[in-house]
Formats: C-alpha cells, structure tokens, sequence
C-alpha cells in the first residue's frame, strides 16, 4: 500500500530517536512535540484557509465569484491577508486598561488551542493525549475562553465593546448549561469521560452514538454555534448593531488571534460533536481492511481521514448556516436557549436513563440486550433495536413536551400576573408607597 | 502528601502562585484587576488538586469558578460605575493604628503557624524518612498498574468512577439537600435583592394602594 510506504519514515524516525534519547524521552517529550506542533499548524493553516473558504462560500450562495485575484482561483489570499495584518498598526485605545488589552486576545487563543490537545483525531498516534476527564475537560477550558470576551470588551472602554462583552458573557453562560446536559446521554452509553474511551466504546458497538441520541446531537450542535458567537447566534459582533462588538476596539496582530481563537473553537466543537456522535475516527470496515491485515500505520490515516471528513461536514454546516440565517434577537436567543434547549436536554436525560434501565430490565428476562459493560455499554442486536428505538421515540416526546412547555408562552405577561398575585401585603387604602412611585 | 522528583517543583510553583495571586486580589485597586487575580489563584488550586490525583475535582474547579461564577462576578462588576477607589482618589489602607494592630496580629499568626508547621515537619520528617525513600518507586508502581490510555504511553486514573460512585450512592441524599439549598438561596437572594419601592414600581399602577377600584377580574388589562 502506497500509504504504508509513506508511513515507513515514521517507525525510522522513532528508532533513530531511540538511539540518542531514553525511551521515556521519546515517549513523553519527543513525540507529544512533534504532535504538538503538527495540531498547531495544520489547525493554523485551517484558520487561514477558513477566511478563503467563508468567502468563496458566500460568493457560491450569492452567485458571485469571490476572492479570484490573488493567485490561482484566489488562493493566496489568506496570506496576502496575514501579511495585511501583521504590518498593521497595533493600536490601543487611550484610556484602556492595558495589561488587560494586552493579554485577553492570549487568553481566547490559548483556551481555544489547548482542548485540541485531549481530542482523538485517529487511533494510537494520532491522539496527543488522553485524560480520565477529557470532556470535562473540554467543557472547563472552552469556558475559560468566555472570559476573553469580557475582559476585552471591558478593557477596551469602548460602548459597543462593553456592550459585546454583556453579550456575550450572558449568552455563553446559558448555552454551556444546555451543552453541559446534552452530551450527559451520550455519556451513559460510554460510561467513560475520555474522549478516546468514548470513541472505543462506539467502535466497539460497531454504532455511532448520533442514532442512540439525535436529540443530544442536535442540542450540541445549537449550543456548539451558539458558543461560538457565530451566525445566527453572532449577537456579541452583530456588524449591524455594535459596530464589531467586543473586538471593535482592536486591531492587526491582535485582532486576528481573536479572529484565530474563533475559528480555532469552531474545529473543536466539531471535533467533540464528532467524537461524542459520529463515532469519531470510526468508520465501518476500516479496521477489518487495514489493521486486521498488519497494517498499522494505513489504519492510523485512514482514521484520521475518515475523522477529517466528518468534522469537515459539520464545519461546512457552520458556513450554511451563516450565509443562510438572519440573526436572531436577544431575547429570541434567551428563550432558545432557556425554553427549549435546556428543557429538551433534561428530557434526553431522562429518557436515556429509562432506555439503559430497561435494557439492564429486559437482559434478565429471556432478550439478551446487553454484551458487556465492560468498555462502553456493549450491546447485542436486539439491545440496539430497542436503544434506537428510545432514540427515537425521543424525538417525538421532546417536540411533544417542547410544544406543551411552551404552549402561549408569548402571552405570558409577567405585570399582569403580579397583579393577582400579590408578594407584598399592602394595607388597603394607606398610600404607604404610592408617593414614591408617583414621584416619576 | 509525599512529594518526589518534578512533583516538588510543580507543588512549590503553584501554591506560592495561589498564595500570591490571593494576596493580589485583596491589594488590587481595580475590581476587575481583583476579580482576575482570584481567576489567577482558582486555576493554581486547580493544578494543586491534579497534583493530588484529582483530575474531576480540577476540571469541576475550572468549570464552576471559572468559568461559571467568575463570569458572573465580572458581569456585575461591569455593570458597576468607577468608584472613587479604582482612580486613585481614596485611600484603600485604614489609619495606621489600625494597620499596626493587623500586622501584628497576622506576625503573631505566621510565627505561630511557622512555629506549628516546623515542629509537624520534623515529626513528619522522622516518621516518613523510609518512605520518602521508596516513595518513588511506590509511586512508579501504582503508576503502572493503572490502565494505559489511548496513546499507549500515559496512564489513567479512575478517580472520576470514584467520584460518581460515592456521589450516586452514600452521598446522594446530601447532594440533592446541598441542590435544594442553592436553589433557595437563589430565590432568597432575589427577594431580597428587590426592594419594596421596585415592587410596587413593577406594579406599575397600584390600585390598591391608592384606594380605588381593583382591577376587573377578567384580567383584560391593556398593556
């Protein structure tokens, strides 16, 4: 195989290193370098080609052309761009709070960079690492970036910055609820929080997780883009209303780490959203084809291709829906992610619950649903029949009880309701506070 | 807590950073400046606990104080004007006869806890000076028999099955009693917070209050 030929200065390299330096060297210094590195640029490079992708997106839903003059088809403009960028002046408003100007777009850089560390691009070498608590861990760091946003929508002294910042610290912290609680369901059935164990758990139920949970899949998927801050949930940078909201006030260099750690955010919620419910780096037949017949290293890449192609579907979706939806309004996002996200996801897990307690139920009598629970929840044919089958009954209950929740909520008028319902027992008569409240 | 080889260095850079991060957050003048030393002093507890083993309890750190509860205490220092303290104006140290007495009552504290904490040291020191030794070795054991992980080369703990264990069985009555009291005090610090003036401003036209009819009851108010 051409790959495996291609692959044979890997297992060189490592001997070579062998020779100079101690294996736990190797193991724990050297090699997670190399990976290091190779994440941070070909995820560099994704950012800068994202920017092209965008606009030539956007010009394909318009019909135009998009960026066609510099290089071939415009293909050099990503660099023409960074080069824009880098020679720009740095500008720093006068009364800003430095330090903080300074150091948040690090911030929201960092936080968005380090989660790639924990998420499993392919089988054996192409993980950097695994943690016990990989998706918490994701859910943790990715919410350190939020204070990025608020810092430097404060440190800016600037209104529509400021303005980006409450935004946004108020969008972020309601859509993490809903996404915290989404990915619970899946959990059950991985009975893992690491994210490679997760994807182990899938391969080894020959399953993707999405048919089990298409309504965890879909509120991780809204939240995801609503965590972004991108379109339609754009509210802390709406160009029309907040000039560029929380970065107004930045410029060159350090606008375009904000513009990286947005893009960069974008690859790691797909990334999860991958693992978590397509079944990560697996793909039926892979294994049987590949490492069944000694090919190790083919097995590695074809993993990390079939990984590639997935999340590259749903980081399309992001550009679809950007090109495609209005932005919403803020309280139609509030009650988004209020009303109907956090509600279904409880939904799912209760539902997902009740789907593992009857399969645990039914294994007893006679049906035999459950494999092992050894690495994941294994389960047999009939076992998956019925998980799919929860799934997706799921779906009909949730729009049910969704709808029920949600029934005349737009009538809902809060002052009328006080009135019938008094908190403050007044005596009748006695303008005890009636001056007060004449007085505007 | 034995510490051995790169665990030492790690120990001693994280708590003297969240000591001095804490020091930073009561000395700042700047609410904000303030809020990001605390931010600064949580992660280093953050690391301090995966040093101990406690990768959950680390990422739950990371996850509520930072990035739950310190986003709200930005939030509303935001929405605060600049006080005088933030622009140099007032004095942020009490008189001096108040700052002496401080400073020696926290001297007193420090040499007594030097004075406590050397004396623990040395029993400690004679007791564990064989298992300091072997710390190393007890340590690299454990190590391997914990399961490998995805990589092949690192080791996982199950500390996270442990935590849920305890959490869904012998501690599930308390969590759901300690779920129940945050939500009260929710509600409370909200019924609080409003003032009887913004109750009977939320009222709009208070009827009652100003001794005429009552609204009529159908409830066809026109908003």
């Amino acid at each position: 195989m051409s790959a495996l030929a291609l692959l044979a200065p890997l297992n060189f390299v490592d001997s070579l290193l062998l020779k100079f330096f101690s294996e736990q060297t190797v193991n724990y210094i050297i090699w997670p370098f190399i990976q290091v590195g190779a994440v941070v640029t070909i995820t560099a490079l994704w950012v800068a080609y994202a920017t092209y992708l965008e606009r030539k997106i956007s010009a394909f839903m318009q019909a135009r052309l998009g960026p066609m003059r510099v290089g071939p088809w415009g293909l050099l403009q990503p660099i023409a761009d960074g080069l824009k960028l880098l020679v720009k002046e740095d500008f720093i408003p006068e009364n800003a709070d430095r330090w903080i100007f300074f150091i948040a777009p690090y911030i929201a850089v960092v936080a968005a960079f380090i989660v790639l560390a924990v998420v499993p691009f392919g089988p054996d070498w192409a993980v950097i690492t695994d943690v016990n608590i990989g998706i918490l861990f994701v859910l943790a760091v990715s919410s350190v970036g939020v204070l990025a946003l608020i810092l430097a929508g404060w440190s800016s002294n600037s209104k529509y910055a400021l303005l980006g910042a409450l935004r946004s610290s108020a969008q972020m912290v309601s859509y993490e609820v809903a996404m915290g609680l989404a990915i619970i369901g899946a959990l059950m059935f991985a009975r893992t929080l690491s994210l490679s164990g997760i994807v182990a758990a899938q391969q080894s139920n020959s399953i993707w997780f999405l048919l089990y949970q298409p309504i965890g899949f879909v509120i991780f998927l809204i939240s995801g883009i609503a965590e972004n801050n991108r379109a339609p949930f754009d509210l802390p940078e709406a160009e029309s209303e907040l000039v560029a909201g929380f970065h107004t006030e930045y410029s060159g260099f350090r606008w375009s780490l904000f513009f990286m750690a947005e893009y960069t955010a974008m690859v790691v919620v797909t990334a999860v959203a991958t693992t978590l419910y397509l079944g990560g780096w697996y793909f039926p037949f892979v294994y049987r084809l590949t490492e069944a017949k000694g090919y190790h290293n083919a097995y590695v890449v074809v993993s990390l291709i079939v990984f590639l192609a997935k999340a590259g579907l749903l980081l399309y979706l992001y550009f679809w829906l950007r090109w495609t939806l209005p932005r919403f309004r803020y309280d139609q996002l509030m009650d988004l992610g209020w009303k109907w996200l956090l509600p279904a996801a409880l939904i799912n897990i209760v539902v997902s619950a009740i789907a593992i307690v009857t399969l645990q139920a039914l294994d007893g009598s006679g049906l035999i649903t459950i494999k092992s629970m050894a690495s994941g929840l294994n389960l047999t044919a009939a076992g998956k029949g019925i998980a799919i089958a929860f799934g997706v009954l799921n779906l009909f209950l949730t729009a049910g009880i969704l709808s029920l929740i949600n029934w005349r909520s737009r009538d809902f008028n809060l002052k009328q309701q006080r009135r019938q319902i008094r908190l403050v027992d007044l005596p009748k008569g006695k303008p005890a506070v009636a001056p007060a409240v004449s007085e505007p | 807590m034995i510490l051995s080889g790169w665990e030492t260095v790690f120990f001693w850079f994280f708590s003297i950073a969240a000591i001095l991060a804490g020091l930073l957050t009561v000395m700042a003048r700047n609410a904000v400046h303030s809020a990001l030393f605390l931010i600064s002093s949580l992660v280093s507890v953050g690391a301090l606990f995966i040093l101990l083993g406690a990768e959950f309890i680390a990422g739950v750190q990371i996850l509520v104080y930072v990035g739950g509860v310190m986003v709200l205490f930005l939030f509303v220092i935001m929405l605060v004007n600049v006080g005088a303290e933030e622009e140099g104006r007032a004095p942020i140290f009490n008189r001096p006869a108040q700052v002496a007495a401080a400073l020696i009552f926290s001297l007193l504290l420090v040499v007594a806890l030097l004075a406590a904490i050397n004396k623990g040291y040395v029993g400690l020191r004679d007791r564990d000076a064989a298992a300091l030794k072997q710390t190393e070795t007890t340590r690299s054991e454990q190590e391997s028999k914990m399961q490998t992980g995805a990589t092949g080369v690192s080791r996982i703990t199950t500390q996270t099955e442990s935590v849920g264990m305890s959490l869904f069985t012998n501690a599930s009555l308390p969590f759901e009693i300690a779920s129940l009291l945050l939500l009260v005090a929710i509600v409370g610090s909200v019924m609080l917070a409003r003032t009887l003036k913004q109750e009977a401003a939320a009222d709009d036209v208070d009827s009652e209050v100003l001794g005429q009819a009552p609204p009529a009851e159908t409830g066809t108010d026109n908003i």
